[in-house]
């Protein structure tokens, strides 16, 4: 089934549900390159993103993983133009092969919204509680497209209906306190999409949610983007999450990017000390009671200090001298699968 | 077999919901009739999600607010309907620690201080040896008392503020520790350390944990049984490989599916097959079976009869009318009479 | 439901994601804000306590009652008399000095008393609620009804003039306006997992509402304080004005702006001395305590 004006043929080159092999040929969506983003608060710097580098394909999903102050939010934020005057962005993000960085701000709104949508982690704060739900989707259409009201209308409440929120058009007249998390977020979904924008970045947007409904939007997530054919970049700290609903995972840490791999391959062949650890760290259901969490020592370290070496040493279990006086690099060391260590795990070789 | 160190007996914990003017617009049944037992040194595991009850129900075994109605053992002791000195007294042995460590924690107060609080109120020894002991335990939780002892909360990072509230917790010897979501607000890896202090503290100190999470793989771990909470009501309450191992209750089989699990390849169950639509209002739970509106396995028997809390596997409960197994597919006719209490074996529920 | 990780890097320090995207004055700017916003008021508010307080004790200043009527009218630069001397030779200067004095000693010792209870019981209505919740509270209210001024006058009224009567008069005005705030703060504060964590830790109600709760709302009371001094200070004007503060010959910037009324025309300097003190004095509360409490809130 597919919704009225919302087939993929309208939003992308891609028919729906061709999600494999040939998308990850074509030029990629969104590029960023040595994206640097700095805070200057008095005398003090904080590099809150200090050289990241992806790509993400059209219709794929990427995991952006990593644990507070790692950069991951901000940097989609760098994405949207969304951040303070007193952040400094440098480095290069190309959509679609146009430059975002340093964009004015009235070209930067007609991508934002209808090219690159957003949704964020705490729906109640991001719906106007005096505001009736339906009034906040149709602004969202109207804000991208010239319809007149009655078509609003039906989409508006077609866009309910692809986000599964049931009883769609009593629910038009609803204020977002009459609703429950699970479907105040569908109903940010349904903004996000009112304009059927080609990427859709969803920071930590279940965090906040029950765990059966976190499984439930993100499974409408996933299925939405393979109908629609767009593609998605999930942030998220959970890297559990990222196995189950990405296509490719980007690990970060200290503002870069540390492991990036397909999923499959991350997974089978973990290489960074530091995606070893948050593995280690997730509780397994296989696990017999009471067995020990791996955990590794220390804390993340102060971004506002200038970071020499690889960030990870003080806490690595790999560590090594070299490691402290030496950024390692983050590339390609085998086929789909980058990263920035020296002493990586399951190559012995190296040491 | 010994006295239980902790026996709740049908608690019920309610509140009322006032509108505007204040007349009473409504009763939210946050707890209803739970009972559950804790002994000795042993972790029982409390799951639920938003409007499941698993606070209220640790309040209210804190007397904090007091219940409704029900009783609360401790040691022995009923702690309902205690006041003030002989409530503290009697409540000795239980603390608590909570899911955000800064909330639990007076920001004007400093490390010290702060797990010095529960010895100054007790009496207990000298100004001299009270000091000692807050930097015993600080030291036990990790934390080094010359570094650590002077700061204040905000100066601590969230995995140090909460190891300055499990020494608090500690300073009393309680017998248990209530532990409401203590790692949801932290890091991934700062949790596995917290959860590897809490592990070490409980074999070390022969502790009990009442262990309240919403995160089934993280109670399953910690805890040697496992109850799940929904709605208000004890859905499920059995031994932590067994309800991993053979789910009973449907509501448990939605949380086990809903696990996003760090291994691609597995086969995944849809959530949606397991649960459907949203949490009914706390205010008018659905009747009979609370679970039914949402339960893939609901027939018409579920609206009319609650099913009571039975023992259907070796010291593993559920409250269910049609309980999964293994050998039991899901029933498709109008089961009835047949269920309407008594023993019930699992392998012919059909 | 679940809540996000608060971890940061370094305790206490910048988390860049957490700045809203609004903008955010730093730098320069941000500077300038907190020099004008914080030290500048609180240097004039020390000045102005020193001038009234210390400097007539240690300095040359003249007494201001007992002046001679043949030193009187004297202009203002005259030797010795900075702002010349009245109609009946008292110095100006001296005058102005002591009557600030008097007028701030009635805005703090008002404030003091409000302070001390009207924020006790009002946190103690908080903290234990019930019928003595509403007690407390229903005589506030009642209090509150009253404009402020009504209230003082005819409470001074009742009392009759001089310095102490005129502090318990206002202090009514006071006592409840602080006790609002208190309860209200400790509402909030009441259901702190760090009160509830007291309470298992065996801590009494006496020490929970002493030592959490109070320092807890004590920033938010002496900000409001702070702006209410003003107010203080300008009803005790109004009272003096009506002749039902501070009783003559004893200056306060209310009765000398009272009495240089009648010669506005012709000195307007009786006036316009004591009133240009006043909003110096008034406005310097005023931005101390504003300023302290955007701190206090954004932290």
């Amino acid at each position: 089934m597919s919704a009225n004006g919302f087939t993929a043929g309208e939003t992308g080159e891609l028919p729906a549900g061709a999600s494999t092999g040939t998308a990850a040929t074509d030029a990629p969506l969104l590029e960023v390159s040595d994206l640097r983003v700095e805070f200057r608060q008095g005398n003090q710097v904080v590099r809150a993103v200090d050289g990241l580098n992806y790509t993400v394909p059209r219709a794929r999903t990427v995991g952006l993983i990593g644990e507070s102050g790692c950069g991951k939010t901000v940097s989609s934020r760098a994405i949207m133009a969304l951040l303070p005057h007193t952040a400094h962005v440098t480095g290069s993000i190309r959509f679609e092969g146009q430059e975002l960085v340093g964009l004015s701000e009235r070209r930067m709104r007609a991508v934002r919204g209808s090219q690159i949508a957003m949704v964020f982690q705490d729906p109640a704060r991001s719906l106007n509680p005096t505001v009736r739900i339906g009034p906040q989707i149709t602004e969202a259409i109207h804000l991208h497209n010239d319809v007149p009201k009655g078509e609003a209308f039906d989409r508006a409440v077609e866009l309910m209906e692809l986000v599964r929120l049931p009883a769609a058009r009593e629910r038009f007249r609803q204020y977002p306190h009459q609703l429950s998390g699970g479907m105040r977020q569908r109903v940010m979904i349904a903004i996000a999409l009112a304009a059927q924008p080609k990427l859709l970045i969803a920071d930590e947007a279940t965090t906040a949610l029950d765990v059966t409904t976190q499984a439930q939007i993100m499974e409408l997530l996933r299925d939405l983007q393979q109908r629609l054919g767009m593609a998605l970049i999930m942030i998220s700290h959970d890297l559990g999450l990222a196995a189950t609903f990405a296509d490719e995972v980007l690990v970060m840490y200290a503002g870069r990017g540390v492991e990036r791999a397909p999923t499959q391959k991350l997974f089978e062949h973990v290489r960074m000390p530091y995606t070893r650890a948050l593995l280690d760290a997730i509780p397994r259901l296989e696990n017999p009671p009471h067995a020990p969490l791996a955990a590794v020592p220390g804390q993340p370290p102060d971004l506002a200090r200038e970071q020499v070496g690889c960030p990870f040493s003080p806490r690595c279990p790999n560590v090594t001298d070299h490691c402290r006086e030496h950024m390692p690099p983050f590339k390609e060391q085998e086929p789909g699968h980058l990263w920035a260590c020296w002493h990586p795990c399951g190559l012995e070789g190296r040491r | 077999m010994s006295e239980p160190l902790l026996e709740v007996s049908n608690l019920v914990q309610e509140f009322t919901v006032r509108d505007r003017g204040g007349t009473k617009a409504g009763i939210v049944h946050a707890v209803s009739d739970v009972s559950l037992t804790l002994q000795q040194g042993e972790t029982l595991g409390l799951v639920g999600e938003t409007g499941s009850g698993k606070s209220t129900l640790a309040r209210a075994i804190l007397q904090a607010p007091p219940p409704k109605s029900g009783s609360v053992k401790l040691r022995g002791v009923e702690l309902v309907g205690l006041k003030r000195r002989r409530l503290i007294e009697a409540r000795r042995y239980v603390q608590m620690v909570f899911q955000d460590p800064f909330g639990s924690l007076n920001p004007k107060w400093r490390a010290r201080q702060l797990v010095e609080e529960p010895l100054v109120a007790f009496k207990v020894g000298s100004r001299g040896e009270r000091r000692r002991r807050a930097d015993e335990l600080l030291e036990l939780v990790g934390l080094d008392p010359a570094r650590y002892g002077n700061r204040r909360p905000r100066e601590l990072s969230g995995g140090q503020a909460q190891r300055v509230a499990i020494a608090r917790a500690l300073a009393l010897d309680p017998a248990l520790i209530i532990c409401d979501e203590p790692v949801s607000s932290l890091d991934v890896l700062i949790r596995a350390q917290v959860l590897n202090l809490l592990e070490r503290l409980r074999t070390e100190l022969g502790l009990a944990y009442l262990f309240i999470a919403h995160d089934l793989a993280l109670v399953k771990q910690v805890s040697d049984r496992v109850a799940v909470m929904y709605l208000g009501k004890l859905v499920e309450i059995g031994p932590a490989e067994s309800l991993y191992r053979e789910p009973l209750h449907p509501y448990t089989v939605a949380l086990l599916a809903s696990i996003p699990s760090p291994e691609p390849t597995a086969e995944r169950r849809p959530v949606s097959d397991t649960i459907r639509g949203e949490l009914p209002s706390p205010l008018d739970p659905p009747s009979g079976c609370r679970f039914r509106t949402r339960c893939p396995r609901a027939q018409d028997v579920c609206a009319e009869v609650e099913p009571p809390l039975r023992q259907l596997a070796d010291r593993h409960f559920a409250a269910c009318h049609f309980p999964v197994s293994r050998d039991a597919p899901a029933p498709s006719g109008r089961e009835t009479a047949q269920l309407a209490g008594g023993p019930h074996d699992p392998a012919q529920a059909n | 439901m679940a809540v996000p990780p608060t971890e940061t890097a370094v305790p206490g320090a910048f988390d860049p994601a957490m700045v809203a995207p609004a903008p955010v004055v730093g730098g320069r700017l941000g500077r300038l804000r907190t020099i004008g916003g914080i030290w500048i008021p609180a240097f004039l508010v020390l000045a102005i306590l020193f001038l009234c307080f210390l400097w007539p004790v240690i300095g040359p200043v003249p007494s201001p009652t007992g002046g001679s009527i043949l030193n009187s009218n004297l202009p203002s630069f005259s030797p010795g008399h900075l702002f010349g001397t009245d109609s009946t030779g008292n110095d100006e200067w001296s005058r102005l000095l002591y009557g600030g004095r008097a007028s701030l000693e009635v805005s703090l010792g008002v404030t003091a008393i409000g302070l001390l209870l009207g924020g006790l019981l009002g946190a103690y209505a908080g903290y234990v609620g019930g019928w003595r919740e509403g007690v407390i509270m229903r005589v506030f209210d009642v209090l509150i009804a009253f404009p402020a001024l009504v209230l003082a006058v005819a409470i001074a009224e009742r009392l009759g003039p001089g310095l102490v009567h005129t502090i318990w008069a206002l202090s009514f005005f006071s006592t409840p306006a602080l006790a609002r705030i208190a309860r209200a703060a400790t509402l909030r504060v009441r259901e702190q997992n760090y009160i509830v964590a007291a309470g298992l830790s065996g801590t009494g109600r006496t020490r929970t509402l002493l030592r959490h709760i109070m320092p807890n709302i004590l920033p938010e009371l002496i900000t409001f304080a702070l702006l209410g001094i003003g107010i203080i200070i300008v009803l005790e004007g109004a009272l003096s004005f009506l002749g039902l503060g501070i009783p003559p010959p004893a200056p306060s910037w209310g009765n000398m702006i009272a009495s240089g009324q009648n010669i506005l025309s012709a000195q307007p300097k009786f006036t316009m001395l004591p009133s240009a003190a006043l909003f110096i004095t008034v406005v310097s509360f005023n931005l101390l305590g504003e300023s302290l409490r955007a701190r206090w809130t954004a932290q």
